[in-house]
């Protein structure tokens, strides 16, 4: 008895010491940080404890606004997000082997590259100068550029394809586990294509699609490249203008509020969200 | 219902020309003779890949995000795996807490990781030291390699490692012989997704960049901010080459799908 006590005490102490890096670098430079930006975001000049910087908030419309452009320019991202990956992860569900593989390749690695050099070939497209622009012009279509970067449609475009990838592998990872005798028992008991799909595949992937609405509308609520490169100067977001607190005003506890109410807003309404999902599906199956 | 139905083809196809046009058009205007940033590019030349080496800031940042990048990858794999061993084998009170903290940096933008490193490590003197840079690449890559090694050791089997025991071998020969090899896989995941978390990062070391050190990203988002011409577009045509036969390499020795796929629900 007394052995396998002193092995357990050993072991902890084994166990400690291997968590003992890890542990000091989530301390150093993640859980302290984010307790002193939190008390940051709470004191005044002369560390007195105030709520100026977020009633700031309530009493200028400006930050609303920027919320509120923030929250919109995230839903976009992610309805476009979804109408494209949804048919891409059922052609990925229907194909197997190679294919499967290289369209998933395909999807994949253009993302291994820095978002930077992402958005400057958008710009390339885009832009003023861009191919889309010169090419309709070219043709006659039109007579002066089509406004497409440094708007809010600029800064959709950059976030979809930053993001679309995760909401592909989402869905897919939920059509993957289809069992197809489904679809075979569907087609003999004469449910047409639609049928099937309405009552087999979407009902089965909304575990995917709920996983990957919510990871799409996280990234996107607190993306500031892109944001930062397409929107230009008349497209600010939370973290746009949280970045300029802290870097071009030196604002840090204005800063630090800001970081918090984009953190704060951002679960909320993911929390409402699967919330509302949960009720919804709780009730349709309770219905029936 | 097996049978293909062409719109789904010619929708998948339209997203990946989607995500890769970006890509394809930076290589053609890097070979313009013009001045300016145009479609389609007029004349040819290479004289934007001569004015690289006019900018030594470019080449340097590259040299030293390389740098960053294996440092970052080495310290990762170790920190983050020896911490996913000790919470697998042993069991004690906490380890789910532990657990669920090592992880907790994925849930967190990286805007605030970056923010409030700044305001912290200006307050204990490690802001734009290499010191502090490290630590916050550490800080994102870490719970990768910690998720990639739990999901290694899932399938692990520790009887191997008794029977070695029983057999005499030593610590260290168990070590090497038993949970090294059958860990490979998860090590090498972890090693190349830290590589890539620190090398492609922009938004933390936003914050924790000095003047005198800066990485590849960094640089070009800030000469983005002020000028847009085809020399942008020459560096990430070096990038996108060299980032090719890297990802290239990756996909026929291990498949990214692998990679990826365990990751897919990170972020």
């Amino acid at each position: 008895m007394a052995g396998a006590v002193q092995s357990n005490k050993g072991s902890l102490r084994t166990a400690l010491l291997l968590l003992t890096p890890g542990l000091v670098l989530l301390i150093v430079a993640f859980l302290l940080p984010m307790l002193y930006i939190f008390l940051q975001s709470v004191q005044d000049e002369h560390q007195q404890f105030t709520m100026k910087q977020y009633l700031l908030f309530v009493q200028d419309p400006y930050y609303a606004q920027v919320l509120w452009r923030t929250i919109k320019l995230s839903l976009y991202t992610v309805a476009a997000s979804l109408l494209l990956a949804y048919p891409v992860a059922m052609f990925m569900a229907r194909t197997t082997g190679k294919l499967r593989g290289i369209v998933t390749f395909l999807i994949i690695s253009p993302h291994l590259i820095s978002v930077v050099i992402r958005n400057f070939g958008w710009v390339v497209i885009l832009g003023d100068k861009g191919w889309i622009n010169t090419t309709l012009l070219n043709l006659g279509l039109i007579d002066e550029p089509l406004r497409l970067l440094y708007n809010e449609l600029g800064v959709v475009i950059g976030l979809v394809d930053s993001f679309v990838v995760y909401m592909v592998l989402s869905i897919a990872t939920s059509l993957y586990a289809i069992d197809t005798s489904l679809y075979k028992a569907a087609g003999i008991l004469g449910a047409s294509r639609l049928r099937a799909f309405l009552t087999i595949t979407l009902p089965l992937s909304l575990p995917g699609m709920i996983a990957g609405i919510t990871l799409v509308f996280s990234l996107s609520m607190s993306a500031f490249v892109t944001p930062a490169l397409m929107g230009g100067t008349s497209v600010k977001v939370m973290p746009v203008i949280a970045y300029e607190k802290i870097m071009a005003t030196l604002n840090w506890p204005l800063g630090a509020a800001l970081s918090f109410l984009l953190l704060a807003s951002t679960y909320a309404l993911v929390a409402l969200f699967t919330r509302l999902i949960e009720t919804k599906r709780y009730k349709e199956v309770f219905s029936s | 219902m097996m049978r293909r139905i062409p719109w789904l083809g010619m929708i998948t196809f339209a997203v990946i020309l989607f995500v890769i046009s970006p890509l394809l058009v930076v290589i053609p205007v890097s070979l313009t003779s013009n001045n300016v940033l145009s479609f389609p590019p007029q004349g040819f030349s290479f004289k934007w890949y001569e004015k690289i080496a006019d900018r030594p800031e470019f080449i340097d940042s590259f040299i030293f995000s390389i740098e960053l990048a294996v440092i970052t990858a080495v310290c990762a794999t170790l920190i983050g795996t020896i911490a996913a061993l000790a919470l697998h084998k042993y069991d004690f009170r906490g380890r789910r807490l532990i657990n669920a903290l090592l992880l907790s940096p994925l849930t967190i933008p990286s805007l605030i990781i970056g923010i409030a490193a700044l305001l912290f490590f200006t307050r204990i003197s490690l802001a734009g030291t290499f010191w502090g840079l490290l630590a916050t690449h550490l800080l994102i890559s870490v719970p990768f390699v910690v998720r990639l090694t739990l999901t290694g050791l899932s399938s692990y089997d520790y009887t191997l490692e008794r029977a070695a025991y029983i057999l005499g071998a030593k610590p260290g020969h168990v070590f090497r012989d038993i949970t090294l090899p059958l860990l490979k896989p998860a090590l090498i995941s972890g090693f190349i997704f830290s590589f890539l978390t620190s090398f492609d990062n922009v938004t933390v070391s936003l914050f924790m960049v000095s003047p005198s050190m800066t990485t590849l990203p960094l640089a070009i988002f800030s000469y983005m901010q002020e000028t847009l011409d085809p020399l942008v577009a020459s560096i990430s045509t070096v990038v996108i080459l060299l980032s090719l036969v890297f990802i290239l390499i990756l996909e026929f020795v291990f498949g990214l799908d692998r990679l990826f796929g365990s990751n897919s629900q990170s972020h």
